[in-house]
């Protein structure tokens, strides 16, 4: 009898206790974030930054660009320095998109191969061999779109193994590189068509920024020679072009050449086998021509 | 033999107390930021690209990337993303937990809540199904950066201790 009445208290006791801690609902209305909250935001590498393919798809959508117009055949230079080789991986990974969108097989198998001479030189190779095997077999078969997820995750765990290796900072390097690769091959894309369709999906100066901003908090020894200086300069500019609210459609023209050319300049000098001063002898910014060919848009309707 | 009541009735109020203490610690534990490493893949992350799965049949692709970590009740996380006008897009999160009411928002770079379509799991609102899942589409009309938020809100039926979060997107 009394162990019946004092288990109920027991009962009775926890329950109360939890209830207690179970605060009201908050308000479920929809409110403008803060700007601490805006300040606050996570940023991660893996889903921050767009994909090639993303812009890719973006300008698919708006015209349709002659993909294997743009297939450029790259070999990765031969150079011992990481921060060198952290920005080929980005470069290479964004070619890779432009071979899946053409439906270029031997180039995919291409790129991966260089990719996989990349990784080996970075010392980043053994968890990539499946990778590089998955993406020989997907081109044999044609599959686009699974070799367009096999590209991403091949970068993606290129920049895991970085971070595992203590390296994060050549992620950032990476990432920068891709996008600046990807973004030579838009504004290609943009400058192809008179009324510069596409310009729209290209405006992303905060990214620029961002990773401009990124790529001067890495380390000092990183950012001896030329190379991560130029991406870093190439940025900033790129920031600077894309964030001006031009309408006049002769400087847009020009602002778009611009950043093509810096982008392109900048992307020789990553593919460029330093020479043993450790030196390199191209400057970014002293491309006096653009390489935009027109007519690389077959169809510049809209779908 | 009162003596012996109050010793008892003493005993049994303890054991009540500690019982809702180990309750609660069991509840606000962060058991797996201790672990050196996490199952790969959570079963968070199963469950989101479980459900992100389904956007695939409709020709959407998946990020490789994922956006992971501990939610705590009415106190959102936020992530910064960078969007493209005119794509298609939706972010996916699930949590092994069940039954939480998951609710992501889409903002643009201001700040300003984007309106767009929702999707939450049916059948975990039946309780049919473990986990919760939820999603968010958006198409954006102009590129640029935009934030997205995830919280969830706690009622009787949620437990009150972060919870495991997943998230990735998809887009086309």
């Amino acid at each position: 009898m009394l162990t019946g009445r004092y288990f109920a208290i027991l009962i009775m006791a926890t329950l109360g206790s939890l209830r207690a801690s179970t605060p009201p609902a908050p308000d479920f209305n929809l409110r403008p974030l803060t700007e601490p909250q805006m300040q606050g935001a996570v940023f991660l590498d893996a889903l921050s930054v767009p994909s090639p393919g993303e812009i890719f798809s973006a300008l698919n959508k708006v015209c349709r660009p002659n993909w294997a117009t743009l297939v450029t055949p790259a070999t990765a230079p031969v150079t011992t320095e990481r921060s060198q080789l952290a920005l080929v991986v980005g470069v290479l990974a964004a070619n890779g998109y432009v071979a899946v969108e053409a439906q270029d097989g031997q180039q995919v198998k291409n790129v991966g191969r260089e990719m996989m001479i990349v990784a080996k030189s970075l010392g980043v190779s053994q968890s990539l061999l499946g990778r590089g095997n998955s993406l020989m077999e997907f081109a044999d078969n044609n599959d686009w779109e699974a070799l367009s997820d096999e590209l991403e995750a091949t970068e993606n765990e290129v920049k895991n193994t970085m971070v595992d290796q203590k390296d994060h900072d050549l992620v950032t390097l990476t990432s920068a590189a891709a996008w600046i690769r990807g973004l030579e091959i838009a504004t290609r894309i943009v400058l192809s068509s008179d009324s510069l369709l596409g310009k729209e999906e290209l405006r992303q100066p905060e990214l620029a920024r961002r990773l401009a901003a990124q790529l001067n908090a890495i380390p000092d020894r990183m950012r001896r020679g030329l190379l991560v200086p130029a991406v870093r300069q190439t940025l900033e500019s790129t920031a600077s072009l894309l964030d001006d609210p031009e309408t006049n459609p002769e400087a847009l023209r020009k602002r778009f050449s611009k950043i093509h050319d810096d982008c392109s300049a900048v992307v020789k000098l990553i593919l460029n086998t330093p020479a043993p001063t450790a030196t390199p002898s191209l400057s970014p910014f002293a491309s006096p021509s653009s390489s935009t060919k027109p007519g690389t848009m077959t169809n510049p309707s809209k779908p | 033999m009162s003596h012996k009541r109050l010793i008892l009735q003493a005993f049994l109020m303890l054991v009540s107390l500690m019982v809702a203490y180990g309750t609660l610690i069991a509840q606000n534990a962060i058991p797996s930021e201790t672990k050196v490493m996490e199952p790969i893949p959570t079963e968070s992350r199963r469950l989101s690209l479980e459900t992100a799965g389904a956007f695939v049949n409709d020709g959407f692709r998946i990020r490789d990337g994922e956006w992971s970590g501990k939610l705590s009740g009415g106190a959102p996380l936020i992530l910064q993303v960078t969007l493209f006008a005119g794509e298609n897009y939706w972010f996916v999160a699930a949590s092994q937990a069940n039954r939480i009411p998951l609710r992501i928002t889409v903002y643009d770079a201001t700040g300003k809540p984007v309106k767009g379509l929702t999707w939450h799991d049916p059948f975990q609102e039946k309780g049919e199904r473990s986990g919760s899942r939820s999603a968010a589409g958006i198409v954006p009309n102009q590129s640029g950066k935009y934030y997205v938020g995830i919280e969830f809100v706690e009622n009787s039926a949620t437990q009150n201790g972060p919870i495991d979060f997943s998230m990735v997107y998809c887009y086309k």
